[in-house]
C-alpha cells in the first residue's frame, strides 16, 4: 500500500507545483476533453508531447510515470484479447492456424490505450504537484456557485480535507489491530470462508469503533476552538490567479480548440 | 536459551531510498520464567524487537530462535500458529482489538484459532478473566461499553487464555491511571511467580522496571546498549550517565543514605525494604 | 480575583450515577491549579463543563464573571482553551501552520495577519524547523506542542490541559511539562491541569482532589499529599518523599522534611541522638 504511486503528491518544488490549483483543475479538466474528441493519431502526438513537457515541467520522472501504468497492464492485455475475437473489420494482418486478426481490432485498442495513458499522466500531473488540501480548496471554489442552491460547498470542503488528513493515521491503526489480531491466531491470508469473514470482522469492528471515539474526540476540539458549522470564517490560504496560471489555462484551451478542429478539418 | 537473537537486522523499506536500519546486528539471549525489561527512548527498535518474537516481522538478516522455532530471513514457516500460540504478544493499548459480541466470547477467540476446543477455551477464558480481576456478572456485556481499564484487562485475558509460554507485553500501563498502572504490574508478577511465564516487557517507566524487572535490555538507536540484572544497571553510576537514563528515586535515597554511612544490603529495593533496615540503625 | 466560580454543579451521562455530583470550588486568576483522582472519578467530566461541552444537570459555572449559558459561550470560548489527552485526535490541519490557523480562521482573524501570528505561536512552543510538517512526520509531544500554540494563539486567558502528558513518552512528557510550567510562571494565564503525574502535582499553587464525582480536598499539593493515607485509600499516588515518610512512621520515626536530602539529614539526627 505504501509503494502505491498514482494519486500521491510529491514534496518538491516546480513550475507545476507553484501554479493555482484551480488553474490546474480546469486545465486538467480541458485536457481530458481535448483526449476524448480526435481520432486522429497526429493530433494524439502533438498531446503526448504537450503532456510529456508537462510532466517535465512538474519534475515528474519517466520512472514513476511507467510505475503508474502498472495497475493498468492486465486490464489492456484484456482490451487486446476481447477486440481481437470480436472486431472482425479493416484489413487482415496475420493468420494464427484458422484465426484472422484484423488491423481494426489492433488499432481499436492501441487507441484506447494511449487514451487511458495520457489519462493517467494528466491525473499524475495533477495529484504530485497539488496537495490534498490545496486541491480541496480549489474544489471548493469550483463548487461555490452551488452555495446559492444551499449547497453546503464550505462543510463538504471541511470533511474532505479532515478525511485526507486521518487517511495516514488509519493506516497506521489497521496495521497495529491486523498485528494485534494475528497475534490471537487470526490468518488474514488462508482459510476458509467462514474463517475469513470473522478476521475480516476482527479488523473491521475494532477500526470502527476506534474512528468513532476518533470522531467524537475531534468534534469537542473543533468546537473548543471556536469551530461552529455554517458560521462565517477568514481564510489562511487565499488562491491567487497569477499570470502563469492564465497562460496556462490557455495552452490548455489552444489544445483542446485545436482537438476540436482537428475533428473537422483533418 | 528459550529465546535467542544471532546478528539479527532489520530493515523497513529495504532497497527504497528512505530505507530505515530499525535494528543492527542483535546478539540477545533472553533467560526462561524471568521478567525481562526493553528499555529506551521512542524509535529505539523495542517495538521492532518484540514484534520479531512471533514472526509479525521477519529479519532482514541473521535469525531467531523462539523455544523450538527457527524464525529465518525468507524462510517458510509452518509453524506460524504454534509459534503464536507460545508467544502471546499484548500490544500498546490493546483495548482497541476488541470485537466480539460479548467479553467472553472475545476472550475465547484466541483459544479457539489455536485449536482448542469449545470447552477447552472457555475453561480457560473463565480462568483468564478471574486472573485478570474481571468482574464475573460482566462476562456477557459487550466488550466495547466497558470502561478503558477493563477494556485492557479483557484484552490481557484473550492472550492469557491462550496459554502461552512467553508473555509479551508493549506499555501495559500506558494510560492507566496509579491504581490501574499497580495492578496490571501485581498481575504480570503473579503470572511470573504462580504459572511460571516467561514476561517480557517494553516500558517507559524505570521506577516500575527497577521495582519488579529481574533482567533489563536497553535498546539505543536499533543496537543492544545493554543486557543483564536490573539492579547492576540501576544501582551503577557510571552506566546511568553513559546511556543517559535517571537514577530512580529509591536508588538516590538508598545511595545518599548509604554515603551517610548507613548500611544497606545491595537486595533491598523497595522502600519498606530500606525503613526496615535503616530503622534499626536508628533505634538502640 | 477569582477566574473561575463552581456552584453546586451536578452533571451526569445518561442519567446514571452522577459524574459530577454537588462540586462548588473557587479559581484565582493567575494561578495554576492540577486535578486530580482516579480514572472515572470525573474529573474529565469536570473539564468538558467548565470548557462549555456538556452542559450541567444543575449548579453554576462563572468564568470571569459571565455566567456559562448558550447565550455568553461565545464570549467565553474566547477567554478559554483547552489541550486534550490524544495529540492525534485535536490536530485539524494538515500542517503544523494549517493546524495553528484553524482557530484563527474560526475566530475570524483577517487573513493578512494570520501568517505573522502563527509564526509567533510557532516560535514559541519552538517548532519553526517543523511549522511545514505534516502531523504523521510529528512524535506525540511536537503535536501536543502545535495544540498548545494552537491554543495560544487564541489569546486566552484560561488554559485547561486535560490529561495532555498521559499518552506521551518519558521525553514527550518532559517537553510539555517545561512548557506548561513557563505558561505557570508567565502569569498571563489561569492555567488547570488534570494529570495522574505527581511531580506535575507539585509544581502547582493548589490542587483539587476528586473522588467518586464529589471534591474530595482542595488545598496546596504539600497539605494533600500530607494526607497520604487518605489518599490512598482512593487509589491515589503520592510523591515518594511522602512514601518514605509513611513508611517509617510505621517504624515509628516521624519524619518532617518535604524533600529528600532534608529526610537524610533527619535520619543522620536520629542516629546520633540515640
Amino acid at each position: 500500500m505504501k509503494n502505491m504511486v498514482f494519486g500521491k503528491y510529491i514534496p518538491v518544488d516546480s513550475f507545476m507545483h507553484r501554479l493555482d490549483p484551480r488553474a490546474k483543475l480546469i486545465g486538467v479538466f480541458l485536457l481530458m476533453i481535448a483526449l476524448f474528441v480526435p481520432d486522429n493519431w497526429w493530433v494524439f502526438l502533438g498531446l503526448g508531447i504537450l503532456i510529456f513537457i508537462g510532466l517535465l515541467m512538474a519534475k515528474i520522472g519517466v520512472k514513476m510515470v511507467l510505475q503508474s501504468f502498472k495497475p493498468m497492464i492486465m486490464m489492456m492485455i484484456f482490451l487486446l484479447v476481447i477486440n481481437v475475437l470480436s472486431v472482425r473489420t479493416g484489413d487482415p494482418l496475420f493468420v494464427i492456424g484458422s484465426f484472422t486478426i484484423y488491423s481494426d481490432a489492433v488499432f481499436n485498442t492501441l487507441f484506447v490505450v494511449v487514451r487511458l495513458m495520457l489519462m493517467i499522466c494528466i491525473t499524475t500531473l495533477l495529484t504530485a504537484t497539488t496537495k490534498p488540501l490545496d486541491l480541496t480548496l480549489g474544489i471548493e471554489w469550483i463548487l461555490k456557485p452551488l452555495n446559492r442552491f444551499h449547497f453546503p460547498s464550505h462543510e463538504i470542503a471541511m470533511m474532505v480535507s479532515i478525511a485526507l488528513r486521518f487517511i495516514p493515521t488509519i493506516i497506521e491503526e489497521t496495521m497495529r489491530i491486523m498485528n494485534a489480531q494475528k497475534s490471537r491466531g487470526v490468518d488474514f491470508e488462508n482459510g476458509k470462508i467462514g474463517e475469513k469473514i470473522k478476521a475480516i470482522l476482527s479488523l473491521i469492528v475494532p477500526l470502527f469503533s476506534v474512528a468513532f471515539e476518533r470522531a467524537y474526540e475531534l468534534a469537542d476540539a473543533m468546537e473548543a476552538r471556536a469551530y461552529v458549522p455554517g458560521a462565517p470564517r477568514t481564510r489562511y490560504h487565499i488562491l491567487k490567479f497569477k499570470m502563469s496560471d492564465f497562460i496556462f489555462g490557455l495552452v490548455c484551451l489552444i489544445a483542446l480548440g485545436l482537438s476540436i478542429a482537428s475533428r473537422f478539418y483533418l | 536459551m528459550p529465546i535467542s537473537f544471532k546478528s539479527l537486522s532489520y530493515i523497513y523499506s529495504k532497497g527504497m531510498p528512505y530505507e530505515f536500519r530499525a535494528l543492527d546486528n542483535i546478539d540477545l539471549d533472553i533467560r526462561e520464567g524471568v521478567i525481562t525489561a526493553i528499555i529506551g527512548e521512542t524509535g529505539s527498535g523495542k517495538s521492532t524487537l518484540v514484534e520479531h518474537l512471533n514472526a509479525l516481522l521477519i529479519p532482514s538478516d541473521g535469525y531467531l530462535t523462539v523455544n523450538e522455532f527457527n524464525i529465518v530471513p525468507s524462510g517458510k514457516m509452518p509453524f506460524l500458529k504454534l509459534l503464536r500460540k507460545d508467544v502471546g504478544l499484548v500490544f500498546q493499548f490493546s483495548e482497541y482489538q476488541l470485537f466480539e459480541e460479548t467479553v467472553l466470547k472475545d476472550v475465547m477467540f484466541g483459544p479457539l484459532n489455536f485449536g482448542m476446543n469449545q470447552e477447552e477455551a472457555l475453561r480457560r477464558s473463565v480462568e483468564a478473566l478471574t486472573l485478570v480481576g474481571f468482574p464475573k456478572e460482566k462476562f456477557e456485556a459487550s466488550p466495547l461499553e466497558l470502561s478503558g481499564g477493563q477494556k485492557r484487562r479483557v484484552a490481557i485475558a484473550g492472550i492469557i487464555a491462550c496459554d502461552p509460554k512467553i508473555i509479551v507485553l508493549d506499555e501495559p500501563t500506558a494510560g492507566l491511571d496509579p491504581k490501574g498502572a499497580k495492578d496490571m504490574v501485581s498481575l504480570f508478577v503473579q503470572l511470573n511467580k504462580k504459572l511460571n511465564k516467561t514476561i517480557i516487557i517494553v516500558s517507559h517507566d524505570n521506577e516500575m522496571v527497577y521495582n519488579y524487572c529481574d533482567d533489563t535490555v536497553l535498546m539505543s538507536h536499533g543496537k543492544l546498549a545493554y543486557h543483564g540484572s536490573t539492579l547492576d544497571l540501576f544501582n551503577d553510576r557510571e552506566k546511568l550517565e553513559e546511556f543517559n537514563l535517571l537514577e530512580p528515586d529509591i536508588v538516590s535515597f538508598k545511595n545518599s543514605l548509604i554515603e551517610k554511612g548507613f548500611r544497606i544490603s545491595a537486595g533491598a529495593r523497595t522502600i519498606e525494604m530500606i525503613a526496615e533496615e535503616v530503622g534499626k540503625q536508628v533505634k538502640h | 480575583m477569582s477566574m473561575i466560580e463552581v456552584r453546586n454543579l451536578i452533571y451526569s451521562y445518561n442519567n446514571e450515577t452522577n459524574a459530577v455530583d454537588d462540586i462548588s470550588f473557587d479559581i484565582k486568576e493567575g494561578t495554576y491549579t492540577t486535578i486530580i483522582g482516579h480514572n472515572g472519578s470525573g474529573k474529565s467530566t469536570l473539564a468538558k463543563l467548565m470548557a462549555g461541552l456538556l452542559e450541567p444537570k444543575a449548579g453554576e459555572i462563572k468564568i470571569d464573571g459571565m455566567v456559562l449559558n448558550e447565550e455568553n459561550l461565545p464570549l467565553i470560548r474566547n477567554e478559554l482553551g483547552i489541550v486534550f489527552q490524544n495529540p492525534d485526535n485535536q490536530f485539524i490541519g494538515s500542517t503544523v501552520k494549517d493546524d495553528i490557523a484553524f482557530g484563527l480562521e474560526n475566530r475570524q482573524v483577517p487573513s493578512e495577519e494570520m501568517e505573522k501570528i502563527i509564526e509567533e505561536y510557532i516560535e514559541k512552543v519552538n517548532l519553526t524547523k517543523f511549522m511545514n510538517s505534516e502531523p504523521q512526520n510529528l512524535s506525540g509531544g511536537q503535536k501536543q506542542r502545535v495544540a498548545i500554540a494552537g491554543v495560544m494563539a487564541m489569546q486566552p486567558k484560561i488554559i485547561i490541559f486535560d490529561e495532555a502528558t498521559s499518552m506521551l513518552d518519558p521525553k514527550g512528557k518532559k517537553e510539555i511539562k517545561k512548557l506548561m510550567y513557563d505558561l505557570a510562571e508567565s502569569d498571563q494565564f489561569t492555567i488547570i491541569s488534570i494529570t495522574h503525574d505527581i511531580e506535575e502535582v507539585m509544581q502547582s499553587d493548589d490542587c483539587i482532589v476528586m473522588n467518586k464525582g464529589r471534591l474530595f480536598m482542595h488545598n496546596t499539593p504539600l497539605k494533600v499529599f500530607e494526607k497520604a493515607e487518605q489518599l490512598k485509600k482512593i487509589d491515589l499516588d503520592v510523591p515518594f518523599v511522602f512514601k518514605v515518610k509513611e513508611a517509617f512512621n510505621k517504624k515509628h520515626i516521624r519524619l518532617k522534611s518535604d524533600d529528600l536530602k532534608g529526610l537524610v539529614d533527619e535520619l543522620c539526627q536520629y542516629r546520633s541522638n540515640r
